[in-house]
């Protein structure tokens, strides 16, 4: 099967002719039933040829065993000790610390200005594991943390990975000039640098990507005073201009929203993705769900959604639309006219789904006075903004669900405005010498404004940067930054909370942080990043500066309740928006990318990789397109079109998104980086060509862009119908073949995903109302029951008494005087709830799995073949008509699969070398050493959790193995250089090795692996407990034997998620969280009829439909 | 019958000599002694009895266990401070032997002046670490924790032997750490627990337990299984299953 496949099925004529689909499909390949995908989903194992390996010469074959004969006996490979090892103890013990336990520091990163609270996970010194905060305002919960109701901090994917970039062995090492003509460049060091800046021109301008934080306005003051005819320019390509002005326009004054979602039973989102895009998106999301899961309590809060596309939020919400981006403030309009904003008139003329939307979104806003919000998307123009300002007003929002702070960069002007002007100023020759502090303006400044070109008339031009990027060639020095777990710094949360940013390592390549470089450009007598830090925080805080202070925020990562204060401006007046729809067929949507953010992140593969939230891809960023528009330009999957907007033209590929809406095209920003690294070069494609300064976002007045469809065609490596639990195998392929009926087989399909327009029994989903009328509906109709027991009950008193009820009533199940095995009656048997009401589908946990269980990135190619190695995945399904735009006819659901750990578990039943086993707490496990790598239990596994290493994944970091060569297989589909792989050991990058969790072993070339529950977390927590109570216990202490606390274990994935979707504990502990959630009316188990009783159980989805 | 090759000696070269009896057995001898030689030799050679036991590389420091425990009495605990609490038994920071073997003029250091202690004392100086070479080295995919083996009742010398008998030769490798190994006293612990307050004492012996004492046992092996049965339903020592789950090792 050749790879190219998936990407040229006649998608589009299948969509034509009438779709014999299930009422759940995850693509719509699967909807159009197309006959390729069906045969991709039989094999196990796609676009394996086991030809090719009849295919190796007899030669061949000769040479490569005997070579290898040879090795093994020249190197006596086998006998002989492994290398002699050495252990470095301290010289002196920092007091508390514990060789080999792991400790965590309370840090922060910034993005985009903005602080996101870590704890990182130091184990002996070594960074090896990024986590969000618990106490930090948005990440946790400092409250319930201390209630012990929270046991971790949540985290976005960008934060998790960004151990992986700290380690990332294409770093810039050192501060290099650059010479004029050739580019080539000479290592030098700080001091001269300095002392070349010092001695350029008076005009100095300093362009900064946002950082806030006290030490950085300290250092920004020191600097402006260093340098008084300068001038200061931030620039942020994902800015939120629109946002700043619009408040600004309504309220007099900027302000910042801070949403409440906990308390708004209505939110309307116009082009607003809160959940997962807003810089405050985790306690967002968080708050969402305490009012989504509240359905079990009786009370569920209704998501309203516009956008031109899918977006976490959107598919999440309970209505939801799809619209071309300038209707929206025609919807808005239309709205403050609904709801009745006094002094306001408008007419609009909608269409009617879009009408119908309107009214009941205006009539459950008039209901729920005060408990609402209607936010608007930063891609929106400020007129909507301003609009939206009025209405929350209207409604009591302000105040209420939505508190105002003052927005730190209120009194500056706006992004673009600001590089603008600092362009005109360069090309003026006004500037002698121009600092970049981070960021990539080169790459991402609007194209319009050339800025490339600006830089020529720049005496001397020097970028500070983790990475040598496309900015730092054209500048003539650049200096390497430490990266934020390396340096001290500071920052402010959404809410303007105060964080501190401690290093957890010392900068591996000797960076410096923006306020080191600052302060030593600026000659000030402190340059030590935390003196700086520390000098800015006891001006800040005067008399209550203290050591104890010091150490308190040290210990937390931030100061607590220093939120910024509330402010309390009202909205003057409301006006239309003044967004006139334009008449242009295309209009582009640009967003931020869910993995690459705005291309900062294109060099760390975990990210690059991670399938994208809605279409799935990995590796790319190709442009979404509608079905009716795909159909209009001819194009399927891959296609190249060309977009051209004022004579800036982009070449990219397109994808086909259900439910788009038609005339939108969405673009991501920051793929196509061409200095980025050995993993992002050349990865996707970069929507930066056709931004201009006037269309950084969609709206009415947005130059007019065309499309046209190219010859070309680039494959890409989409992971939606990977791992399909289905039973397509089942049909006419296996039990067609064995007694002859397509019936039967048409059965167990209809059984599992259902009929069409019947419920299938792999989601479970039900509208609110009818949950409340039928709590059972997750469970009803389930074949599975205990009848066959290999454990002893895990829940010790309901499900015993079931079980014991059932035993009696079937005594031939219990044949021949059979026993559940009593010693498989721990006291601890774990478990995990995923409630899919509360997934966004926003990715962290994949991100998070993999830091924590060291596994590796395969590359494009691999992904292409199915053989991506996250443990995790979220299955996307979709329900109802692809071609719709209304949630009244296309649903979304997300739900998240890992292994279930079956107590009856299909994988141990074909292992021939019993590999993979049960242990006695009820874990699935995995025993690499032993794998022979047969996979038949990969083949055997009916949810597909399975992941096999092909190769040595961790061993490849040439460019090559991650690109798409075009040839079937690729490149990456043989040996690393051609010869038979190395041992690990010698070939993973020294740097990249740090970074591995010790406490899970990196696995090797031909070995199965899969999701272990985080068993590595499991044992500390139980060998500390109960170390701890035999240490008592000798002393004299007589403590009951311990069970390991709830949340004592969480794991990777758990701790990540902001939504607390996922619930992982002991079922033997009735007090444990799980053990409740497990036997919520909601909890099922996938695929119960196989019997093959999973431990893990997922939560039924409960959407809030408005009434007809 | 007379044809001269019969008759004539020049032409025995035809004829096979009479060693050239012995040829056959010879040559199946060597094939069977060939075909034995690899398997005995690679059964020998990846014995873990072989490869590991008595394994003693030389360390940068010639600390003697046999002078500092043995004849000193300094309790394992004094050095390995993480043993109950960690997964290592740490190697003692310097700090630790400086506070005996002060280098300094001023101080009271015991042999500040042996060459012995030059490693030492130059890491003291420097302040970069000794570089102690590894007796006990697992494979990396099996995960061995010191705090919950010695808390439980599992003694020092059960698993390093007699270290205070080791001297300035450096420790060695007293068991030879395969798979088998360990798996025996998972399945049966009894056979090698001791109360914990004993784990240390080198000089441990069943036979001086109280019980044993009382119930007047002088078998050795008996004695063992009475104390290691008691200790192991004190402390809850789990059951051969549990102890034999792949993960309770393998992570």
């Amino acid at each position: 099967m050749n790879d190219d496949a998936p990407q040229t099925l006649s998608t589009s004529a299948h969509l034509a002719d009438e779709p014999q689909g299930r009422p759940y499909w995850r693509s719509l390949r699967e909807y159009a039933d197309s006959p390729e995908l069906r045969e991709q989903i039989a094999s196990e194992f796609p676009a394996y040829d086991p030809d090719e390996l009849l295919g190796l010469s007899r030669r061949q074959f000769m040479k490569l065993a005997g070579a290898s004969m040879a090795l093994a006996g020249l190197t006596l490979t086998g006998c002989r000790r492994w290398p002699e090892q050495e252990v470095l103890p301290h010289n002196a013990r920092p007091e508390g610390s514990l060789p080999g336990v792991p400790q965590d520091y309370a840090s922060m990163i910034q993005r985009g200005g903005v602080a996101r609270g870590v704890f990182v996970t130091s184990f002996d010194g070594r960074p090896i594991h990024v986590a969000g905060s618990p106490l930090h305002p948005d990440s946790g919960d400092a409250a319930r943390y201390a209630a012990g109701e929270l046991h971790s901090g949540a985290a976005d994917a960008y934060t998790l990975a960004s151990i992986l970039e700290m380690y990332d062995p294409d770093r810039s090492r050192s501060v290099l000039r650059f010479n004029a003509g050739d580019g080539n460049a000479q290592q030098r060091d700080l001091k001269t640098f300095a002392k070349t800046f010092a001695a350029g021109g008076s005009r100095v301008a300093v362009l900064s990507e946002a950082r806030s934080g006290p030490a950085a306005d300290a250092a920004r003051a020191a600097f402006a005073k260093a340098f008084p005819e300068g001038t200061w320019t931030t620039w942020e390509p994902l800015h939120r201009d629109a946002e700043v002005q619009g408040a600004i326009d309504a309220f007099g004054q900027a302000v910042r929203a801070q949403y409440d979602l906990s308390k708004a039973m209505v939110v309307a989102s116009f082009d607003a993705d809160l959940l997962t895009e807003h810089p405050a998106a985790l306690r967002h999301a968080r708050d969402w769900a305490k009012l989504r899961k509240s359905c079990d309590a009786g009370t569920m809060s209704r998501v309203y959604a516009i956008s031109a596309a899918f977006t976490p939020t959107s598919s999440n919400a309970d209505v939801h639309l799809q619209t071309r981006p300038s209707d929206t403030a025609a919807m808005l309009d239309a709205l403050a006219q609904a709801v009745g904003v006094p002094g306001f008139s408008a007419s609009v003329a909608l269409k009617d789904d879009q009408q119908s939307f309107v009214d009941r979104l205006a009539k459950d806003l008039t209901k729920h006075h005060g408990a609402s919000i209607v936010a608007v998307g930063p891609s929106q123009p400020a007129g909507v903004h301003t609009l939206a300002w009025a209405i929350n007003q209207h409604l009591g929002n302000v105040g209420s669900t939505i508190a105002l702070t003052a927005e730190p960069s209120g009194d500056e002007p706006r992004c673009v405005e600001a590089l603008t002007q600092l362009v005109q100023s360069m090309k003026g020759g006004q500037v002698d010498r121009l600092l970049i502090l981070g960021g990539n303006p080169v790459f991402d400044a609007p194209v319009d404004l050339n800025f490339k070109d600006a830089l020529n008339n720049v005496a001397l031009c020097a970028h500070l940067g983790l990475y040598q990027n496309e900015t730092s060639l054209a500048c003539h020095w650049h200096i390497n930054e430490a990266h934020p777990l390396e340096a001290w710094g500071d920052g402010h949360a959404w809410d303007g909370t105060v964080c501190l940013q401690q290093p957890i390592i010392l900068p591996l390549f000797n960076g410096v942080s923006a306020i080191e470089l600052l302060a030593t450009l600026a000659h000030d007598d402190l340059t030590a990043g935390r003196d700086l830090v520390r000098r800015a925080w006891s001006n800040l805080l005067g008399a209550n500066f203290s050591e104890t202070h010091w150490n308190q925020a040290l210990h937390d990562g931030l100061i607590a309740n220093s939120a910024a204060a509330t402010v309390r401006p009202s909205v003057k007046g409301a006006r239309p928006t003044g967004v006139s729809s334009p008449n242009t067929d295309i209009q582009i949507v640009f967003r931020r990318d869910p993995k690459v953010y705005d291309g900062r992140h294109a060099n760390n593969g975990w990210l690059q990789e991670l399938p994208e939230p809605i279409t799935k891809v990995t590796w790319d960023n190709p442009a979404w397109i509608s079905i009716s528009d795909a159909l209009h330009l001819g194009v399927e999957n891959g296609d190249v079109i060309r977009i051209a907007i004022e004579g800036h033209e982009l070449d990219v590929a397109v994808f086909i998104v259900p439910g788009q809406a038609p005339g939108a095209i969405v673009l991501t920003l920051g793929g196509g980086r061409t200095v980025a690294g050995r993993v992002g070069n050349n990865v996707g494609f970069n929507a930066y060509r056709i931004r201009l300064a006037s269309g950084q976002s969609a709206h009415a007045a947005a130059p007019t862009a065309t499309v046209t469809k190219t010859a070309q065609h680039h494959a890409l490596a989409t992971t939606e119908v990977h791992h399909l639990i289905n039973t397509q195998q089942l049909d006419a392929n296996w039990i067609g073949k064995r007694d002859g009926t397509d019936a039967t087989a048409r059965m167990a399909l209809d059984a599992r995903l259902g009929q069409p327009g019947g419920e299938g029994i792999l989601v479970k989903q039900a509208s609110f109302a009818d949950y409340q009328n039928n709590p059972d509906f997750a469970t009803d109709g389930a074949h599975g029951d205990v009848m066959l027991q290999l454990y002893d009950a895990p829940l010790a008193a309901e499900f015993k008494a079931r079980a014991d009820e059932l035993k009696a009533q079937h005594p031939d199940a219990v044949a021949d005087g059979w026993e559940p095995a009593k010693q498989f009656n721990d006291k601890h048997a774990w478990g995990m709830t995923i409630d899919m009401t509360a997934c966004t589908g926003c990715s962290a946990c994949i991100v998070a799995c993999q830091s924590e269980n060291n596994i590796p990135i395969v590359g494009k190619d691999q992904v292409m073949m199915s053989r991506e190695m996250q443990w995790l995945r979220i299955d996307s399904y979709y329900r109802g008509d692809p071609t719709a735009t209304t949630s009244d006819k296309l649903d979304a659901v997300h739900m998240p699969v890992a292994c279930v750990h079956c107590e009856n578990a299909p994988c141990e039943q074909v292992c021939p070398v019993a590999a993979t086993v049960h242990d006695t707490e009820g874990l699935n496990t995995m025993v690499y050493n032993r794998c022979i790598g047969t996979r038949y239990c990969s083949n055997n596994c009916p949810y597909k959790v399975r992941r096999f290493n092909y190769f040595d994944y961790h061993a490849k970091l040439e460019t090559d193995s991650f690109r798409s060569t075009g040839k079937p297989g690729g490149i990456a589909n043989k040996p690393w250089l051609n010869i038979p792989d190395q041992q690990q050991g010698q070939v993973i990058d020294q740097i990249r090795r740090m970074m591995f969790n010790p406490d899970v072993t990196v696995r090797m070339r031909g070995v199965m692996e899969k999701c272990t529950y985080c068993t590595q977390r499991i044992q500390r927590a139980k060998i500390t407990a109960k170390a701890a109570w035999a240490k008592a216990k000798t002393a004299g202490t007589d403590a009951d034997y311990p069970y390991v606390e709830d949340g004592a274990v969480v794991t990777a994935c758990q701790s990540a998620c902001p939504t607390e979707a996922i619930t992982f504990g002991n079922l033997n502990d009735p007090k444990s969280a799980v053990a409740q959630t497990i036997r919520g009316k909601r909890s099922y188990k996938l695929l119960e009829e196989l019997n093959s009783r999973p431990r893990t159980k997922h939560m039924g989805l409960v959407r809030n439909y408005p009434e007809a | 019958m007379n044809t001269p090759t019969e008759t004539t000696p020049s032409s025995s070269k035809f004829v096979f000599p009479r060693w050239a009896n012995y040829l056959l057995p010879l040559v199946l001898l060597g094939g069977l002694g060939a075909g034995m030689y690899v398997p005995v030799l690679v059964g020998l050679g990846l014995n873990p009895n072989t490869l590991n036991k008595n394994y003693r590389p030389k360390q940068p420091v010639p600390y003697s266990h046999s002078l500092h425990v043995g004849q000193l009495g300094l309790d394992c605990t004094y050095c390995h401070t993480t043993v109950t609490e960690t997964g290592f038994a740490a190697i003692p920071p310097v700090e630790t032997c400086i506070a005996c073997h002060n280098p300094e003029k001023e101080g009271s250091g015991v042999k500040k002046d042996s060459p012995k202690l030059a490693a030492l004392h130059a890491a003291y100086r420097s302040g970069k670490p000794v570089k102690w070479v590894k007796v006990h080295d697992l494979a990396d995919y099996a995960y061995f924790n010191h705090s919950a083996h010695v808390t439980k009742g599992v003694g020092c010398s059960t698993c390093h032997g007699r270290v205070d008998r080791m001297g300035e030769e450096g420790v060695h490798q007293h068991a030879n750490l395969s798979m088998g190994w360990c798996i025996d006293c998972h399945r049966a612990p009894e056979k090698n627990l001791r109360p914990p307050s004993e784990v240390t004492n080198m000089a441990y012996t069943p036979l001086d337990d109280p019980e044993v004492i009382a119930a007047n046992i002088t078998n050795l092996k008996e004695a063992q299984l009475l104390v290691g049965r008691r200790v192991k339903a004190e402390y809850n020592v789990h059951n051969a299953a549990y102890m034999q789950s792949c993960s309770t090792c393998h992570r």
